[in-house]
């Protein structure tokens, strides 16, 4: 059987104004390779700058790659059939404050992938948005608040009900507990692990959070100035690291730790 | 000796229904050489501390105390001439955000130079001391672990990579040699190695300056490893303190149980995978504050009792504020 996800050489060339370096500096994603089940959780990890970001948006669909294939259940993903894209891999980004518009309610935000991108009647997708509400601990009345009545909570709650409403297989998201506060940072990551036992959804998703990282996921993708220097098993990244910079990465959570 | 000492510091903010108390009753003490965190979600009001500590707070707001002292000197007597100069030489603040607390328009070395105060300088002329403030900034770099000097004053604030952005922010911090340095979430969002390197400068400078930290934030990793003293705060209220391995070990409030237990990194024994434990709910906004306990909508623990608030309480160093601690059985 073929896996859910299947990434197979994927690179990304572009150029970066950056400031630091004086001159714009060319940014190059190697060739990245690597496998999703359904069910399954992989971390991105590495410093800034590596090119998480940039793999997160070639997975939804966001840049184009230079190179190189992306498979769903074994199917090619089509370039130019973003719609595909959308309904079957989500992205829930950094910052839902700022991807939320304020100026509507909850409901109108969960209602237009909706419209978009499905044949539903008006009926059946008012049915839709508050069964996922319900879904990710929220209720059908939040459908007519607007941004600023949420707490941050809530805020990452329907932005990751937005990412759920079409049914995806999976979900990739960038950093999506690092504005959370500790109480609601795992709430939310309970949330999505039960939301993965229920409905087979693949997770991938970028942090800094070691502590995370390791009770979370299944597998690791390490990144360094835009090239993967290490993947693997959570347990083998963690135990057995192979290179100098994975383990700088581990003995460095591994160091706040001990001194307790 | 307590550097700070502040007793009961209570803030209250004018609201539209009357007088909300953002902080209520805070305790806090940072001795000489000691390194404190100050734990708790947003809007717990550490910000808040920290601003009523520096004196920068709109005039229409109530502020008192039954002490609040800086070396035995009260700070709420003092005229803003004189509170302004602990601040510039004694205390100084690292706010979290650190490109939003520097001006866009001038160069690091511009900003860096201003900080350095001319009491440190020898008598000269004013380019022997122009000089001298030069040399003073390149060490001041070096310090906090930039070693490319020359590039880092040449640039904006905007140009210069997040963590060499703190790091410079500490080095301002550190120009006039103050005794305490207070840090607000100073290593938020940064990314591990990163925040390694940081909490590594600021405990050297802690052994070999003596240099007394008020570490604020929620990172309880971070924290846990480098304090050597907590204080929790929940929605404006002191709910715990005392010496670090004490309240890790054996925390008393159901707060600070919560807090720890929600770093999946404390707990050894957690099968990967399983669900965190984790407070119900969020922290309630200051328009919907409840009365007495403030936790008690949220605390697993709660009774009749819990709407009152409770007084704190002490087991040698360790302070709670709780009811129902949970050295003792629940009725
Ligand atoms: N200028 C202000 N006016 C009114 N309320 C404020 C102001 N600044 C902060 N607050 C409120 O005070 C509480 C504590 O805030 P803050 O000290 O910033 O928390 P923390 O730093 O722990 O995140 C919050 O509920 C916040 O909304
Ligand atoms: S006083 Fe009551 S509500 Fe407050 S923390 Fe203790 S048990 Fe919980
Ligand atoms: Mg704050």
């Amino acid at each position: 059987m073929s896996p859910l996800l299947s990434v197979e050489d994927v690179s990304f060339t572009h150029i970066v104004e950056n400031g630091w370096f004086q001159r714009p500096r060319k940014f190059v994603l190697s060739p990245v390779t690597f496998e999703l089940n359904a069910g399954e959780t992989m971390a991105i990890i590495g410093e800034n700058g590596s090119g998480k970001s940039i793999l997160a948006k070639l997975l939804v669909g966001a840049e184009t790659p230079t190179s190189g294939a992306i498979y769903l259940n074994g199917q090619k993903l089509k370039y130019n059939n973003i719609k595909q894209r959308c309904l079957n891999i989500r992205m829930v980004f950094q910052h839902s404050n700022e991807s939320l518009n304020p100026g509507i309610t909850l409901g109108t935000i969960l209602d237009e992938p909706l419209k978009l991108n499905t044949q539903l009647s008006p009926e059946e997708r008012q049915e839709k948005v508050e069964q996922t509400l319900r879904l990710v601990g929220m209720l059908p009345e939040h459908q007519y608040f607007y941004r600023h009545m949420l707490s941050d909570g809530q805020k990452q709650r329907i932005a990751i009900a937005r990412a759920l409403i079409l049914n995806p297989q999976i979900i990739v998201a960038d950093e999506p507990f690092a504005a959370l506060d500790p109480s609601v940072r795992s709430q939310t990551v309970n949330l999505i692990m039960k939301l993965q036992r229920d409905l087979g959804l693949g997770f991938i998703f970028i942090s800094h959070n070691l502590g995370i990282v390791r009770h979370i996921s299944d597998r690791i993708l390490v990144m360094q100035e835009g090239n993967v220097v290490e993947s693997g098993k959570t347990d083998v990244i963690f135990n057995w690291p192979k290179s100098e910079y994975t383990e700088k990465l581990v003995q460095s959570h591994q160091a706040m730790l001990s001194k307790n | 000796m307590a550097l700070l000492d502040i007793k009961n510091l209570t803030l209250e903010i004018d609201g539209t229904n009357g007088w909300i108390k953002a902080l209520d009753k805070i305790n806090l003490t940072i001795d000489s050489g000691e390194i404190r965190a100050l734990v708790g979600e947003s809007g717990s009001g550490k910000s808040l501390i920290v601003r009523a500590i520096s004196g920068a707070l709109p005039s229409n707001w109530r502020i008192t105390a039954d002490r609040m002292t800086w070396k035995n000197i009260d700070l709420l007597s003092m005229n803003d001439e004189e509170r302004r100069k602990i601040m510039r030489n004694e205390i100084a603040v690292v706010f979290q955000n650190p490109l939003k607390s520097l001006d866009p328009s001038a160069t690091l070395e511009e900003q860096l130079l201003e900080s350095i105060p001319g009491n440190l300088l020898d008598k000269g002329y004013f380019w022997q001391r122009a000089q001298q403030r030069r040399v003073i900034a390149a060490k001041l770099l070096h310090k906090v672990g930039i070693k490319d000097h020359k590039r880092c004053l040449k640039s904006y604030p905007h140009q210069v990579p997040d963590d060499i952005c703190q790091k410079f922010m500490i080095a301002t911090a550190l120009a006039p040699n103050p005794e305490l340095i207070i840090a607000d979430d100073p290593t938020r969002g940064m990314e591990i190695t990163t925040k390694a390197q940081i909490l590594r400068l600021l405990t050297r400078l802690n052994k070999t300056k003596d240099l007394s930290i008020l570490f604020v934030g929620h990172d309880l990793l971070a924290i846990s490893s480098m304090a050597t003293s907590m204080t929790v705060l929940y929605c404006g209220q002191t709910v715990e303190s005392g010496p670090m391995d004490k309240v890790r070990k054996r925390p008393l409030h159901p707060y600070t149980k919560a807090l720890l237990d929600s770093a999946p990194s404390f707990r050894k024994d957690l099968p990967p995978k399983s669900p965190l434990s984790s407070l119900e709910g969020t922290i309630p906004s200051l328009q919907h504050l409840p009365i007495g306990c403030r936790l008690g909508p949220r605390c697993p623990r709660a009774q009749k009792e819990c709407v009152k608030a409770p007084e704190p309480r002490r087991i040698h160093q360790h302070y709670y504020s709780c009811h129902f601690p949970l050295h003792r059985e629940k009725r």
